[in-house]
C-alpha cells in the first residue's frame, strides 16, 4: 500500500492525503477473462439444464414492475378502458385475446394472484383518471379475507422510480423473451434449494410455497402452465398444495370470521359505489371452482352470506357460475384455475352473458 | 438507481465509456458531475435541489472562512453550514421522531396535543452527503484542509456517485486531490475493480438477499414469541444480512470508482472478527466511526479530562451515533448498548490490563465469539421495528421464556448456520490479512473459479433488486 505524503500539489490548495488502492500482483486481465468465460460456460450449462431437461421456454415475468405498466396505462391516455382485477382465477382465466375478438377491444389485466382485490379496487375508486369499464374476479378466500402478498404493487405503480421502470423496459427486452431461466423466480438458486425434500424439524409448521402453475405474456396475459394441464403428478402437488389451505373454521373464531367477511364487503362495496357514481359500469364476476376446493370455499365463505351480500351492499351486478350453464363443465385441473382452452371458453361466455343481460347498464 | 439493477448496468457502461473517451479532463469530470445528479435523480429528481444546496452553500462558507481572519467571523460562518446541513437533516429525518415524542411528552403531562401528520420523504443517502459536505467545512475552518480551487471539482466531491448515498463518507483530503490530474483506469485498476464490484454484488445479492434476508425476515416478521434457536438463528442471520448489505454497497462503490481511476478508503475490516468493541469500532462502518471520532468525540474533549468525562464523551458520541441511523429510539437504544460495551472495556482494561490467559488462540478465539454474540444483542434493537418485538426476541435468545414456536423451516436453519459459520470463518481468517494480499497468494485458476463462480452465483439467484438497507439511513 502506498501513501502519497506530497503535501501540495499544483493546482489543488488540499493536500493529498488519498491512499491509492493497492492491487494484487496477478494477471489481473488473463483472470478476468478466466472469470467471465467460466461464468458464461456455466451460465449456459444452467439455460440448458432448463430448456432440455426441464422443458422451459422462454416467458415474461409476472413481476411487480409489469403490473405497474399496466396500472399507469390509466393516466396516460387509456383510462376509458376495460379493466380486469381479480386474483389468480381472473388472471389465468379471463383471456384478453378472446375479449378482443369478442368485445373488439382489449382490456387492461390487473388481476393479482394470491390477493384480494379490494386494494386495487380502493386505488382505482381514488383515481378520477380511470372513467372506463370494471371487472372484478371474486376468489372467496382471498376477496372476503382481505388477504394477499402483493399488495405493495399499488403503492409501487405510485412511487416507482424512473430508473426502475427502465431496468424493467431492458429486462422485458434483453433477459425475459430470450432466457428461460430468468422467466419466472421459480428457476430462482435459492427457490430451488428451499424446495429440496429436507428433513422435517420437529414442531415446526410447513406451509410450502403455491409452486408455477403460470405463464404470462408481456401484456400480462397469463394462462394455466402447460405442465399443469398435462403433467397428473405436478398437477397432484397443486392440489396438495391448495389442500394445506383447507382449514376449517374453529367454532371459536366464526364470529370473527363473519366479522372479517362483513369488514372486506363494506370496504368493497363503498369503493364500487364511488366509482358507479363516477359512471364507471363495474360487475363482479366469480369463475369456477371445483372438487374439493369447491366445498372448501362453500363452507367456508357460503354464497348466501358472501357473494349475495356483496351484490346487494354495492348495487353492481354480478357474473355467478353456478347461475350461467355456460361457465359450467369447464376444466381445472388442480380445482381452482381453468385450463388455458376453457379460459378462452369462459371469457366467452361473460362477454356473451354481459350482453345478453345488459349488464354494463345496470 | 440502486448497483443491483439492470440500469446500473447499461449507465455504468456508458459513464465508463465516456470516461474513456479522448476529451479534456474539465469535460470527463463534468460528464462525471452530470452522470452523478442522473443517479441521485433516478430515485427522486426534485432532491438533486438538496444536493445543489448543499453544495453552493458549502462552497460559499468554506471559502468565506478561508479568506477570513475574524475569529468571530469564521465562527458564524461554520455555524451557518453546520446548522443549515444538520437543519436539513433535522427536517427531512427527524422530523416526524420529534413531533409525535413532543405529543407523547405533552400527554403524559395530561395535555391533549395532536401532532400533525408528518408525510414527509426522506431523500436518500441525506446522512451520508450531509456529514461529508459538514466534514469539508470543518475541516477547512480546523485548517485541516483549504478549500478546493475549483467549484466543479466540489460540486464533483459533493455527489460523486459510486459513494453518494451509502460511503464510505470521505473527508476532502480523499477525493478532492484526486479531481485535480486527469485519472483514467489502468487495465489492471479496471480488471480489480470489476472484481471488487462482482464482490459486492456477490455479498448484497447472493448473500445478503439470498442467504441471510429470509432467516431474519421470518424471524423479525414473527408477531409473536420465537423459539430461542430462531431468535438466536434469526438475530445471527440479521448480523450476516447487514454486514454483506452495507459491505456489499461499500465494495461496489470501491470497485466503480477504481474503475473510473479513483481510490475511496476502507468502509470495513472484517468487523466479526474483532477481539472487543473499540476494534469493533475500528473495523465497521469505518468512515462513519471516524467522523463521530474527529468531529464529535475530540472536539468534546475525547480522553483528555479524566476517566469520567471519557465515559461521558464514549457514551454521547454512541448515543448520536445510533440516532444518525434512525429516527427512533430502538437505534438509540443499539448505539447506548455499544456506548456502555465500550466504557466498560475501557474500564476493564484499565483495571485488569491484558491478562495473558487472553493472548492465547483459545483465547483470542473466545474473546471474538463473546464480542460476536454482544453485537448480536445490540442489533436486536437495530433491526425490530419497537421495544416489543425487541423485548420479545431478547426474552427468547436469554433464555427467559422459551415456549416461543419454532418459525424457521429445517432448510433456513441450516441456511443460517452455514451462512453464519462461513461469515465468521471468513472474518477470522481474513483478520490480520487485505483481500490483494490473499489474490496475490491464491493460484490463478482457483482465484477465476471463485470470481466466475461469484458471477454464475450472482446471475442465477435472480435478485429482486432489493434496496441497501443503509439507503434508509
Amino acid at each position: 500500500m502506498t501513501i502519497d505524503r506530497v503535501e501540495t500539489n499544483k493546482g489543488s490548495a488540499a493536500p493529498i492525503a488519498y491512499v491509492e488502492r493497492p492491487l494484487p500482483a496477478v494477471n489481473l486481465g488473463a483472470l478476468t477473462l478466466f472469470a467471465l468465460v467460466f461464468a458464461l460456460l456455466g451460465l449456459g450449462i444452467w439455460e440448458g439444464y432448463w430448456r432440455g431437461v426441464e422443458g422451459i421456454q422462454p416467458s415474461y415475468r409476472n413481476s411487480d414492475s409489469a403490473w405497474t405498466v399496466q396500472r399507469r396505462r390509466i393516466s396516460q391516455g387509456e383510462g376509458d378502458a376495460t379493466l380486469v382485477i381479480g386474483s389468480s382465477r381472473m388472471l389465468f382465466g379471463f383471456n384478453l385475446d378472446q375479449w378482443q375478438q369478442k368485445t373488439g377491444a382489449r382490456p387492461i389485466q390487473l388481476a393479482l394472484q394470491g390477493t384480494s382485490p379490494i386494494v386495487v379496487l380502493e386505488d382505482l375508486a381514488k383515481d378520477r383518471s380511470f372513467t372506463g369499464k370494471l371487472l372484478i374476479g371474486v376468489t372467496p378466500g382471498l376477496m372476503f379475507s382481505g388477504r394477499g402478498f402483493r399488495h405493495n404493487v399499488v403503492e409501487l405503480a405510485h412511487k416507482e422510480t424512473r430508473s426502475q421502470r427502465f431496468g424493467h423496459w431492458l429486462s422485458q427486452r434483453l433477459l425475459e423473451p430470450h432466457f428461460a431461466f430468468y422467466g419466472d423466480d421459480e428457476y430462482a438458486l435459492f427457490t430451488i434449494l428451499e424446495r429440496q425434500a429436507w428433513p422435517q424439524r420437529t414442531g415446526f409448521d410447513l406451509r410450502p410455497r403455491v409452486r408455477k402453475i403460470s405463464l404470462s405474456d408481456a401484456d400480462r396475459q397469463t394462462r394455466l402452465w402447460d405442465r399443469v394441464e398435462r403433467d397428473p403428478s405436478y398437477q397432484a402437488l397443486a392440489k396438495q398444495i391448495w389442500s394445506l389451505g383447507w382449514r376449517p373454521i374453529k367454532p371459536e373464531d366464526l364470529e370473527k370470521h363473519h366479522g372479517m367477511i362483513q369488514r372486506e364487503i363494506q370496504r368493497a362495496a363503498a369503493a364500487v359505489k364511488t366509482l358507479r357514481a363516477r359512471g364507471v359500469p363495474t360487475i363482479f364476476v366469480r369463475l369456477p371452482s371445483a372438487g374439493p376446493f369447491y366445498q372448501y370455499e362453500q363452507a367456508t365463505y357460503p354464497r348466501a352470506t358472501s357473494w349475495d351480500v356483496l351484490l346487494q351492499a354495492s348495487g353492481a351486478p354480478g357474473i355467478h357460475f353456478e347461475d350461467h350453464p355456460s361457465l359450467q363443465g369447464l376444466t381445472l385441473p388442480e380445482y381452482s384455475h381453468l385450463n388455458s382452452h376453457d379460459a378462452k371458453v369462459a371469457t366467452e361466455a361473460i362477454a356473451e352473458i354481459i350482453e345478453r343481460e345488459a349488464l354494463w347498464l345496470r | 438507481m440502486l448497483f443491483n439493477s439492470l440500469t446500473f448496468v447499461v449507465f455504468f457502461v456508458l459513464v465508463l465509456a465516456l470516461h474513456r473517451m479522448p476529451f479534456g479532463w474539465v469535460v470527463k469530470k463534468f460528464n462525471l458531475l452530470l452522470a452523478s445528479y442522473v443517479f441521485y435523480a433516478a430515485w427522486n429528481p426534485p432532491f438533486v435541489l438538496l444536493l445543489w444546496f448543499s453544495t453552493v452553500l458549502d462552497w460559499w462558507a468554506a471559502n468565506a472562512i478561508a479568506r477570513s481572519e475574524n475569529l468571530r467571523r469564521r465562527k458564524a460562518l461554520l455555524m451557518v453550514s453546520v446548522l443549515s446541513n444538520l437543519g436539513l437533516l433535522a427536517y427531512f429525518k427527524y422530523g416526524g421522531f420529534v413531533l409525535s415524542n413532543f405529543s407523547l411528552g405533552m400527554q403524559a403531562l395530561g395535555l391533549d396535543y395532536q401532532a400533525p401528520v408528518w408525510n414527509i420523504v426522506l431523500p436518500v443517502g441525506i446522512s451520508f452527503y450531509t456529514f461529508q459536505t459538514m466534514s469539508y467545512t470543518l475541516d477547512v475552518y480546523l485548517g485541516r484542509a483549504k478549500p478546493a480551487n475549483s467549484f466543479l471539482d466540489f460540486a464533483l466531491f459533493v455527489t460523486f456517485f459510486p459513494q453518494l448515498v451509502a460511503g464510505p463518507i470521505v473527508r476532502p483530503t480523499d477525493l478532492l486531490p484526486q479531481f485535480v490530474r486527469e485519472r483514467v483506469a489502468t487495465i489492471e485498476q479496471l480488471c480489480w475493480g470489476f472484481m471488487l464490484m462482482l464482490l459486492g454484488l456477490f455479498e448484497k445479492i447472493v448473500l445478503a438477499d439470498g442467504v441471510f434476508a429470509p432467516v431474519s425476515e421470518r424471524v423479525f416478521g414473527a408477531a409473536t414469541l420465537v423459539h430461542p434457536l430462531d431468535a438466536w438463528l434469526g438475530t445471527m442471520a440479521f448480523s450476516g444480512q447487514i454486514f454483506c448489505d452495507f459491505a456489499g454497497y461499500t465494495t461496489c462503490a470501491i470497485g466503480a470508482s477504481l474503475m473510473l481511476g479513483f481510490a475511496l478508503p476502507d468502509n470495513f475490516k472484517f468487523p466479526y472478527a474483532a477481539i472487543g468493541f473499540s476494534d469493533f469500532w475500528r473495523r465497521w462502518h469505518i468512515s462513519l466511526s471516524t467522523w463521530l471520532r474527529d468531529y464529535l468525540y475530540v472536539p468534546l474533549g475525547g480522553n483528555r479530562h479524566g476517566e469520567v468525562r471519557t465515559y461521558i464523551n464514549l457514551m454521547l458520541t454512541m448515543l448520536l451515533g445510533g440516532l444518525w441511523h434512525g429516527a427512533a429510539w430502538t437505534f438509540v437504544v443499539w448505539g447506548g448498548l455499544h456506548g456502555i460495551y465500550l466504557v466498560l472495556e475501557r474500564g476493564l482494561r484499565a483495571r485488569f490490563g491484558e491478562l495473558a490467559v487472553w493472548r492465547t488462540a483459545l483465547g483470542q478465539v473466545s474473546l471474538m465469539l463473546l464480542t460476536y454474540s454482544l453485537v448480536c444483542i445490540t442489533w436486536v434493537f437495530f433491526r425490530a421495528t419497537d421495544f416489543a418485538s425487541a423485548w420479545r426476541m431478547l426474552q427468547a435468545m436469554l433464555g427467559l421464556d422459551r415456549s416461543g414456536a419454532a418459525v424457521l423451516s429445517s432448510y433456513l436453519v441450516l441456511s443460517a448456520l452455514v451462512g453464519v459459520g462461513g461469515l465468521l470463518s471468513t472474518h477470522w481468517y481474513m483478520r490480520d490479512r487485505e483481500l490483494h494480499q490473499l489474490a496475490a497468494r491464491t493460484p490463478a485458476w482457483l482465484l477465476g473459479i471463485a470470481l466466475g463462480s461469484m458471477l454464475l452465483l450472482i446471475l442465477i439467484t435472480q435478485g429482486e433488486g432489493s434496496a441497501f438497507i443503509y439507503f434508509q439511513f
